[in-house]
């Protein structure tokens, strides 16, 4: 299904979501184009659930919108569930059933007619790469095919838009290089994609964008280049030595320059330090470590991963939460 | 095996409904007593007064542990696999059989608190005036005990074999209907015959616990079939015992083979065969169920479909086997009603196929009506519902429907036996006539209260277990009542009573002796009708609540 729109697909403006005094979800904002893939990430609690029940219309804001191909999620939730594919994460099985009755009866509750749903049935399967399971019992299947049928039934209906709750948990590594792929396929379609994940390395491989949300709140959003600049401007920088008595010297040399003791890794003959310098000015920092004779084999920007980056969020949102607390604390 | 009793025992505890139930139990046994405690001078020496209450008391503990306790067995060991903690529990260092006990332990301990709240009022009627038989009070719970052993045990095995808590619960009643009433019927056909099929059939009534609380309560000579003189208490007893032990190892056995092994073959598609194969399931089979069913029509209800597919007997072959049944079935009816009819009379038939129907009603519609929205919330596929375009409406009207369509093969089973009534005595026609108004009655409510009922609960257990509690509590209620007509309950107050009970309305459109002299229609259908239709209107107010964004 087309969403016959141009700009964003999803635009979500200040959502914010209250259970009596909580705030589960505090002015979220995020646009997100066709094609695209968004990892969705937060710790246990921070507010990822809430904003995906909005965004499928299971949901009602307490304030802000969401509009997904510019249908209001809030005001308009059954003519939304035919532009998202929501897959939760948990499967749904139901006894007794097998797994093409199964893809049929989700078929069917979208209104999808008899011969193009026979077909579109074969189809999904086609590509989740599980054709063979149309005959199989829902409840005999294992952990990754369950998850293979899931992003099946999510796409029957053809969505402009995929939502996927943790897609590659409890997959097996092959299992997971597959869904990555897929995913990457999907994308490649003209789907775009909002998707949660714990496993970080493995958003890190197919998001264009992340959206990293602690207490609620939206910490980080952009590519993983941008994400690492808003969290930490400083630059992570590593020397490499060929000796151990290199450590110590290299040590030296980078406290005297940035005026900071870095931190040093015996073991890994290795010293790590952060900078804000320019490139310029780390070449002259370079050329004294190697006149000074420590025995510098490499000389090299470490890249802010994903983990590294979830952590500083997660740890700005319990700061946060430590210190509105701490207020709450002194007024009372 | 200390820690998994206290942890189920808890389990039911913490729920605010199991306490309220267990009060109020204990209040309404009081109440009982109460009313026939002699007062002013009056004192009775026979001990009727006692043996008058304890009757209604036991009737009402029996129902109790017939309908309302095997819900939490039947579910203990199914839900721990589903939640994926059984694999934690059998990693721990207690033995398979310690689990097993464990959780029995567990289910008995519920009995024993439906016991326990009620003993202080059997004491009361004790002291009213002695017991009924010669075991009295002691000799009662004894028998109850037992049934509940034997039915807890039995829930156990279903539930070790099931893969969803619905399937348990469905299975589990429909077992319990098979150790409880089924073994009467062989006895009751063949009252007073000889022979091996009258010798079998009187060992298998022992299996079922009726008749030995009939004796117990000094009602061992009446009801016929249900009990004989030769005492029924010491068969029940090495009965109960034996079945109780093979339904004990049979589950034992189970949890040590591979308890989360849901492995389920496939089987060959019919499809798939060849040429020959497929001819030759054309022949064997009218429907094959190998054969891959075809795309639902969107003229359908797809959540009818849905229903009927999960649910084993609800597939189009099993359900072609279900209509041959009651086919049968009915042409019995139909021989036994025109055999039977000079000896019997028009009432006593009407009565049997009352008793028959409403017995089918009040054991199936709970079990399938209670689950209809608490097992899609428990197994986490109401979300799934939500985030489709189907309307609350058309979800809740595909799950009436498709607990309405088996109700109407299993009445229609027994009214070729109406009509041989009517052809017989053209002038019973009417009675007939308003016979099955009273039993459509009892099946809308019995359908729209378990439904109601039930979806206010998210564990289908404690559903289930509400829903027969309402259901049966409505019908088979006021006829403990009854039985304590002229005493302890005078004629007005039985009437009242029974204006209330949807069954009791067609047993006295039946003329079924001992219900003929009450004139309850037609304030029973408006009291049923309009009490179905606040719990209708309940029910969809309740799923449009489920349904909504939060």
């Amino acid at each position: 299904m087309g969403t016959g729109t141009d700009g964003p697909v999803v635009e979500v403006r200040e959502l914010t979501k209250k259970y009596g005094r909580f705030v589960a979800l505090d002015g979220l904002s995020f646009t997100l184009d066709r094609g695209r893939i968004l990892g969705f990430i937060g710790p246990n609690g921070a507010g990822k659930t809430t904003a995906i029940k909005i965004l499928v219309g299971l949901a009602r804001p307490t304030s802000g919108t969401a509009l997904v191909a510019g249908v209001d999620c809030a005001a308009r939730p059954r003519h939304l569930k035919h532009l998202i594919g929501y897959m939760p994460d948990v499967f749904g099985a139901y006894d007794n059933m097998r797994v093409g009755e199964y893809l049929d009866f989700f078929g069917a509750a979208f209104g999808i007619g008899r011969r193009a749903r026979a077909a579109r049935i074969g189809e999904v399967l086609e590509l989740v790469r599980a054709p063979h399971f149309k005959d199989l019992f829902v409840e005999s299947l294992s952990h990754g095919m369950r998850q293979r049928v899931a992003l099946a039934r999510t796409l029957l209906h053809d969505p402009a838009v995929l939502i996927l709750d943790e897609p590659a948990n409890g997959l097996d590594p092959p299992a997971r290089i597959e869904m990555r792929q897929l995913l990457l396929d999907l994308a490649a379609r003209g789907k775009t994609l909002i998707v949660t994940s714990h496993i970080l390395p493995e958003l890190a491989r197919i998001c264009d964008r992340v959206a990293i949300v602690a207490r609620g709140k939206l910490r980080a959003l952009g590519t993983l280049d941008e994400i690492a600049q808003q969290l930490n401007p400083l630059r992570t920088m590593e020397v490499l030595v060929s000796r151990a008595e290199g450590v110590a010297r290299a040590a030296e040399i980078v406290e005297r320059h940035t005026g900071a003791p870095p931190e040093t890794a015996a073991a890994e003959l290795a010293v790590r330090f952060r900078t804000a310098d320019a490139d310029a000015k780390l070449s002259g920092l370079l050329a004294e470590l190697v006149a000074a004779g420590a025995g510098v084999v490499q000389f090299r920007e470490v890249q802010t991963d994903l983990e590294e980056a979830f952590m500083t969020a997660a740890r700005a949102g319990e700061a946060e939460a430590a210190a509105t607390g701490a207020a709450k604390g002194g007024a009372e | 095996m200390i820690p998994i009793v206290r942890r189920e025992l808890l389990e039911f505890l913490r729920g605010r409904a199991a306490s309220g139930a267990l009060v109020a139990l204990a209040a309404a046994s009081v109440a009982l007593v109460l009313l026939r405690w002699p007062t002013g001078e009056a004192v009775d020496l026979s001990g009727a007064r006692g043996a008058q209450v304890l009757r209604v008391f036991g009737y009402g503990l029996l129902a109790a542990v017939v309908f309302v306790m095997p819900a939490f067995p039947a579910t203990a060991v199914v839900r721990e696999k589903v939640n994926g903690t059984l694999a934690l529990l059998l990693n721990t260092p207690l033995s398979i059989t310690a689990i097993y006990f464990g959780k029995l332990g567990g289910a008995l301990a519920c009995a024993a608190l439906i016991f326990v709240v009620t003993a202080p009022a059997a004491a009361a009627c004790h002291a009213l005036g002695g017991p009924p038989s010669s075991g009295g009070v002691g000799a009662l719970y004894a028998v109850l005990a037992l049934a509940a052993l034997q039915l807890a045990t039995l829930a156990l095995l279903i539930s070790s074999r099931s893969n969803s808590a619905e399937t348990a619960l469905r299975a589990t009643y429909a077992f319990v209907l098979a150790v409880v009433l089924l073994p009467l019927i062989p006895f009751w056909l063949l009252e007073g015959s000889r022979g091996v099929g009258a010798d079998v059939a009187g060992v298998a009534r022992a299996l079922s616990p009726v008749p030995a609380v009939l004796e117990v309560l000094g009602q061992g000579g009446s009801g016929r079939g249900l009990s004989a003189s030769d005492g029924a208490v010491v068969p029940y007893l090495v009965a109960a015992l034996l079945s109780s032990f093979a339904f004990a190892l049979a589950t034992v056995a189970r949890l040590a083979r591979n308890p989360l092994d849901r492995a389920r073959p496939a089987g060959v598609m019919t499809q798939d065969r060849s040429g020959r194969g497929r001819l030759l399931r054309r022949l064997l089979f009218l429907i094959d169920p190998q054969r891959r069913s075809g795309s639902t029509s969107l003229l359908f209800n797809p959540v009818l479909v849905k229903e009927l597919r999960t649910r084993r007997f609800g597939r189009s072959h099993w359900s072609l086997r279900l209509v041959a049944l009651c086919a049968i079935l009915s042409l019995a009816l139909s021989y036994l009603a025109a055999s039977g009819a000079l000896s019997w009379g028009a009432g006593a038939i009407g009565g049997g196929l009352v008793l028959l129907q409403s017995a089918l009603l009040i054991l199936f519609v709970p079990s399938l009506a209670s689950g209809l929205i608490s097992a899609e919330r428990e197994g986490k596929t109401w979300q799934l519902l939500r985030a489709t375009p189907l309307s609350a409406g058309k979800i809740l009207r595909g799950k009436l429907l498709s607990v309405i369509w088996p109700l109407l093969l299993l009445l229609c089973g027994t009214i070729p036996g109406y009509v041989v009534m009517a052809a017989i005595e053209p002038e019973q026609f009417a009675r007939a006539q308003r016979t099955v108004a009273c039993l459509g009655a009892l099946a809308a409510f019995a359908v729209v209260a378990s439904a109601a009922v039930g979806s206010l609960f998210r564990a289908t257990a404690a559903a289930t277990a509400a829903a027969y509690l309402v259901v049966v509590g409505t019908c088979l209620g006021p006829l403990l009542v009854w039985l304590g007509r002229d005493a302890p309950f005078g004629f007005a107050a039985v009437e009242s009573a029974l204006a209330v009970s949807p069954l009791a309305a067609a047993l006295v459109a039946a003329d079924t002796p001992g219900f003929a002299g009450y004139d309850v229609l037609p304030t029973n259908w408006y009291v049923t009708g309009s009490a179905s239709v606040a719990l209708l209107v309940l029910l969809a107010a309740r799923v449009r609540q489920l349904y909504r964004p939060e």
